[in-house]
């Protein structure tokens, strides 16, 4: 049956072509569109880190110590802490996984000063390679006793191995970072997190993640002279941020991330957190009520809306195109149908239930929303090279996948139905005899 | 007029099909150009500066560590100034057109219930002149007060300003701006700046949701600010003929001075003004382009939904206009009747969707740093879709009054 309606909706798709043709390409352009704005926004609001930012926790604190009437009432929350906070919360080990982190950008070299790579990486404290999954292809993470010794140990990446050795496998040699000559003890693959996730405070702006390229324990890069690419928050007096500095003693720079797998251990640590919080305030340390909380990624990145207002914007505005165009193929499709009341009428009167003439008109419908949706795969390409080609700063998300493959194509058959319901469901409610004396 | 209201809602479908898809287009339309109509206003508001063609700025330029000392920033100034063909040279913490640097707050006028305003600040040496702005009233800062030296950046301390008329306007409403005294945040102990100067236009670099005065919000301090750490140096060439020689000698000056000092790894930045200009509107530019691709769509697609489901409408009722033609009325009569039909229903249509957009902006503006939909929208868009209506239907109403009377005898 399902075969001889096809070949009847194809049939009357060749009677009139420029109707057909208005209908499936607004479909196609409603879908493209839809497209465009959901491949977007699915790169840019999916897991930065897949499998492992659902779990992670960045820690807030009002950790000031100083009184600031510019900002005395804590607007936003704020993830910068002083090395010697973040040393004490990694320490305590209260959750699965923590590690505090900052961004670097310095010079890596090789021994003989012949080559050398400016390159973006993160000085840790804490467990980086493990609590952050970042994938190893050579050697090992640092352990708690190199972490606890500042042994001048790290880990580069594929590509900083390959620039200054000339091979990945660059586990065993040294690299120069700052005027100390580390060891490389692991050599990672390419890691980047799909979105900004980090020091959102200083990073307002950027929204596409940062490749690192180098993974090194903060103390021992701190003692070689190199510090964090931006320091911000050092005290009343200081300078509002300073770059690749080391001496950041008394600058918060450090953002705290803890891994935390249930509900139960979230609340624990975050009892754990806030009563750290509360005693540094009750201490005299801390100038302000610490209001310590924690935050899940999405959570944070949503509150320092690291994906820009437009991206929602053109999402909303794209759905709501989209809408219309149903309703429009909706309109349109009715009337087409119901044109030919005549057929339907004399088809009743043979015998067809009223089933068998909906599922008919469905069919059709459907048939014109796969059209559409082939019509779609194009336009939807085109768009996205379109917005490649915008100096905007999520341009880079604009790729297709085949995951949007397989939403365009399950879209467009769902779009090709739904609007196909109402005026099937019209065709089909007449009586047969009315239809004929119409007829 | 019962003739028309009531087949509308014996068949309720067709009617009902247009109404919704007016409603929707309208929705979106509205909101679509209202956004258009904000990315279009730092595009086509006056910036102030005057031959941006002349204008480099040299930016991005950070030292390693501790910032430079003001007097060594004023040190370099001078060797720039030594260029030949150099007419001005502005050290600045921030810079029209640079975004990476921001110095923005609320601004408070005079007495006990002071106007505010979000205003974006510009602190640096000479800026007026570097800059090209137009002085409308009042005079330039004084080589004493250049010369100043701030604590810190200087946003906190007292002292001189030059703002722009719209500014002025805005916190001192209905006179005279110069000698008066406006504050920098609410804070008792906030500085305070007496107004010596007004220029025409400056535009601030805070672009976000803007209208067309509070984006020419602005004013510039005199001198460096102290301990910041991204100065920007801008230079401006007596003729254009001398600016790529101005260009490539300031270049080497800066390099020579700064560059062992600088940051690893992120370069310093030459541009023209022009050019920066250029690259920051890029992005609005690009915007303006497709809402206005979108709401173009938008409306060609409703026009075509109406002209098709009105077509069917027409020819479905083919033989009571036979009949209605046949007992007398005349071709007029039956093509006023299907407009009258179709202004009925858009305009239905029309205020569900007013009522529609208006819903969505409320809401956008609850999630989103949106502005409020002004209400001087709502009867353009509704005179552009009831036109719009109006034209979708023509055809098929002139098909409708050209059906002969005859066809009511007939049995179709």
């Amino acid at each position: 049956m399902f075969d001889y309606y096809l070949r009847l909706a194809l049939r009357r798709c060749r009677q009139n072509v420029p109707m057909v043709l208005l209908l499936v390409l607004t479909m196609a352009i409603g879908i493209a569109a839809c497209m465009t704005a959901m491949t977007i926004f699915r790169a840019l609001s999916g897991a930065p880190l897949p499998g492992v930012s659902p779990y992670l926790y960045v820690a807030t604190m009002d950790a000031r110590e100083e009184v600031d009437k510019d900002n005395p009432d804590y607007k936003q929350p704020d993830s910068l802490l002083k090395l010697v906070d973040a040393r004490v919360l990694v320490d305590a080990h209260r959750a699965v996984q923590q590690v505090a982190v900052a961004q670097s950008l310095t010079l890596l070299g090789d021994m003989d000063g012949r080559k050398s790579e400016q390159a973006y990486g993160l000085m840790a404290y804490g467990l980086a390679v493990q609590a952050l999954g970042v994938p190893l292809r050579y050697g090992r993470p640092w352990t708690e006793a190199e972490l606890a010794a500042n042994a001048p140990v790290l880990v580069i990446d594929t590509h900083v191995a390959q620039k200054l050795f000339g091979t990945e496998d660059a586990v065993g040699r040294s690299v120069m970072l700052g005027q100390r000559s580390f060891r490389v003890i692991g050599v990672s693959g390419e890691w980047k997190p799909r979105v900004q996730i980090f020091n959102l405070a200083e990073n307002a702006g950027s929204v596409m993640g940062q490749e690192e390229n180098f993974f090194v324990p903060a103390q021992a890069a701190l003692d070689a002279g190199v510090g964090p690419l931006i320091a911000g928050e050092c005290g009343k007096g200081a300078p509002v941020v300073s770059f690749q500095s080391a001496a950041v003693a008394q600058c918060r720079w450090m953002e705290t991330w803890v891994r935390l797998d249930t509900p139960s251990q979230l609340a624990d640590y975050g009892r754990f957190l806030a009563g750290y919080a509360d005693a540094q305030h009750d201490a005299g340390r801390f100038a302000y009520p610490p209001q310590a909380k924690l935050y899940g990624t999405q959570a944070w990145m949503t509150l320092n809306r690291v994906v820009p207002d437009d991206v929602h914007l053109n999402l909303m505005l794209a759905g709501a195109f989209l809408l219309l165009c149903l309703v429009n193929v909706a309109g349109l499709l009715a009337a087409r149908f119901l044109r030919r009341q005549g057929d339907v009428a004399i088809r009743r009167a043979l015998g067809a239930s009223r089933r068998d003439v909906f599922v008919q008109h469905l069919v059709e419908t459907g048939l014109l929303g796969l059209i559409g949706g082939a019509l779609a795969l194009p336009l939807t390409w085109l768009g996205l090279w379109i917005v490649r080609m915008q100096p905007v700063s999520y341009a880079e998300a604009a790729r297709f996948s085949p995951g949007v493959f397989v939403i365009l194509f399950a879209l467009s058959v769902g779009v090709g139905l739904l609007v196909g319901i109402l005026p099937a469901w019209r065709v089909c409610r007449q009586p047969p005899a009315l239809q004929i004396k119409i007829a | 007029m019962r003739h028309i209201i009531k087949p509308l809602f014996r068949h309720r479908m067709m009617p009902l099909l247009v109404l919704l898809q007016v409603a929707l287009a309208c929705a979106i339309a509205c909101n679509a150009l209202f956004l258009l109509q904000q990315k279009l206003v730092p595009i086509v508001s006056p910036d102030g500066v005057g031959n941006p063609d002349r204008l480099i700025v040299a930016w991005n330029i950070a030292p390693r560590g501790q910032p430079w000392p003001t007097s060594r920033l004023d040190q370099v100034a001078a060797e720039l100034r030594a260029i030949p063909g150099v007419g001005s040279v502005s050290v600045a913490g921030s810079f029209p057109m640079e975004t990476v640097a921001q110095m923005n707050g609320g601004v408070y006028g005079e007495g006990a219930h002071p106007a505010k305003a979000d205003t974006a600040v510009y602190i640096g040496t000479h800026l007026r002149d570097t800059l090209g702005l137009k002085l409308v009233a009042g005079r330039d800062f004084s080589a004493a007060e250049e010369g100043v030296s701030y604590k810190g950046m200087g946003l906190d301390e007292n002292g001189p300003a030059i703002i722009t008329r719209a500014l002025a306007e805005r916190l001192f409403p209905g006179g005279d701006a110069l000698g008066h005294v406006l504050r920098l945040g609410d804070a008792a102990d906030a500085g305070r700046r007496t107004v010596v100067g007004v220029v025409e236009h400056l535009m601030r670099n805070k672009f976000g949701q803007d209208d067309r005065e509070d984006i020419d919000y602005s004013m510039l301090f005199p001198s460096i600010p102290t301990n910041w750490p991204m100065p920007i140096f801008a230079l401006r060439a007596r003729s254009a003929a001398e600016v790529d020689g101005v260009l490539k000698a300031a270049k080497a000056t800066l390099k020579r001075e700064l560059g062992p000092e600088m940051i690893q790894g992120i370069d310093p930045a030459y541009e023209m003004y022009g050019d920066m200009r250029e690259r920051q509107m890029a992005q609005p530019k690009a915007a303006v382009w497709l809402l206005s691709g979108v709401s173009l769509i938008v409306l060609l697609v409703t026009v075509v939904g109406i002209m098709g489901l009105t077509s069917y409408w027409v020819q479905q009722r083919t033989r009571q206009i036979g009949i209605r033609r046949a007992l007398g009325a005349r071709r007029g009569n039956i093509l006023r009747d299907v407009q009258l039909e179709n202004l009925l229903v858009v305009g239905g249509g029309i205020l569900l969707g007013m009522a529609l957009a208006y819903a969505i902006n409320l809401w956008l503006m609850h999630h989103y740093e949106l502005a409020r939909l002004p209400w001087t929208y709502l009867p353009y868009g509704a005179a552009l879709m009831l036109l719009l209506g109006q034209l979708a239907v023509l055809s098929p109403a002139l098909r409708a009054a050209r059906v002969p009377p005859v066809v009511a005898t007939r049995s179709v």
